[in-house]
């Protein structure tokens, strides 16, 4: 433990949600990508965290891993696509963008609201400096 | 607990409840303060404090050139770095003040 603890305990935070936006905008990014129907289709990417104990002296949060979510997809008639099969059809990603666009909204407040964290915390601190001096 | 500040755990291990004891800045009780000479003195206390804001300033600089250079991966891990220097430099700092402070205090005492 250190003085300026929840600095760090915020910066976890931030990477969390920055790691987040980053499996967001990949899956927005994906949403349109067609994959021939012998392949799977892209997978949905989404971050697990993890708090890490405060027991061990250390807050905050950590991303254990990335899961990703069904190749099945939806297969759409497509027969003009270079992709398609014999029956004319190719796969998409089964992606809801409402729903990304949702944990957008999510990731970005999150990554905000730690922001503002390391700056109530700083103002803190320097108050804290200040004592005595008047 | 010998002092409030020595229960926040200082990250360079600073024993601050040695300025308690020998310079009588701080909280100390009658009882504490009468230990003396047992803390560790000023001058190693504030050169333990210097080399943990030196640390933590040279932190600050390394993600300072990895921004120039563009190496640098999180944006946030730079700002923080730099923020929490500042605010160990402010700390160190005024722990000095304090302390030289106490000392001229003494040094006016009339004898």
């Amino acid at each position: 433990m250190g003085v300026f603890d929840t600095l760090g305990i915020s910066a976890s935070g931030l990477l969390a949600h920055r790691k987040w936006l980053d499996a967001v905008s990949d899956n927005i990014s994906n949403i349109n990508t067609a994959t021939s129907t012998n392949q799977s289709a892209f997978k949905e990417r989404y971050i697990e965290a993890q708090a890490v104990d405060y027991g061990s002296g250390e807050g905050g949060v950590r991303v254990a891993t990335a899961q990703f979510g069904s190749g099945e997809g939806r297969v759409v008639y497509e027969p003009k696509n270079p992709l398609a099969d014999k029956n004319g059809y190719v796969r998409y990603p089964d992606i809801d963008l409402g729903d990304q666009m949702a944990q957008l909204i999510m990731a970005q407040r999150g990554y905000q609201a730690n922001l503002s964290v390391i700056d109530r915390a700083t103002k803190t601190y320097q108050a804290a400096l200040q004592l005595g001096k008047g | 607990m010998t002092s409030p500040i020595s229960a926040l755990g200082f990250a360079t291990g600073l024993p601050v409840t040695g300025v308690g004891t020998d310079m009588g800045v701080g909280t100390t009780t009658a009882a504490s303060s009468t230990q003396g000479t047992s803390g560790a003195d000023f001058a190693s206390v504030l050169a333990s404090s210097l080399d943990g804001l030196q640390s933590t300033q040279s932190k600050a600089d390394g993600l300072a050139l990895q921004a120039a250079t563009g190496d640098l991966k999180d944006v946030h891990d730079y700002m923080i770095a730099s923020n929490e220097a500042s605010l160990a430099t402010q700390m160190v700092v005024t722990i000095k003040n304090k302390a030289v402070d106490a000392f001229n205090e003494i040094m006016r005492m009339p004898v």
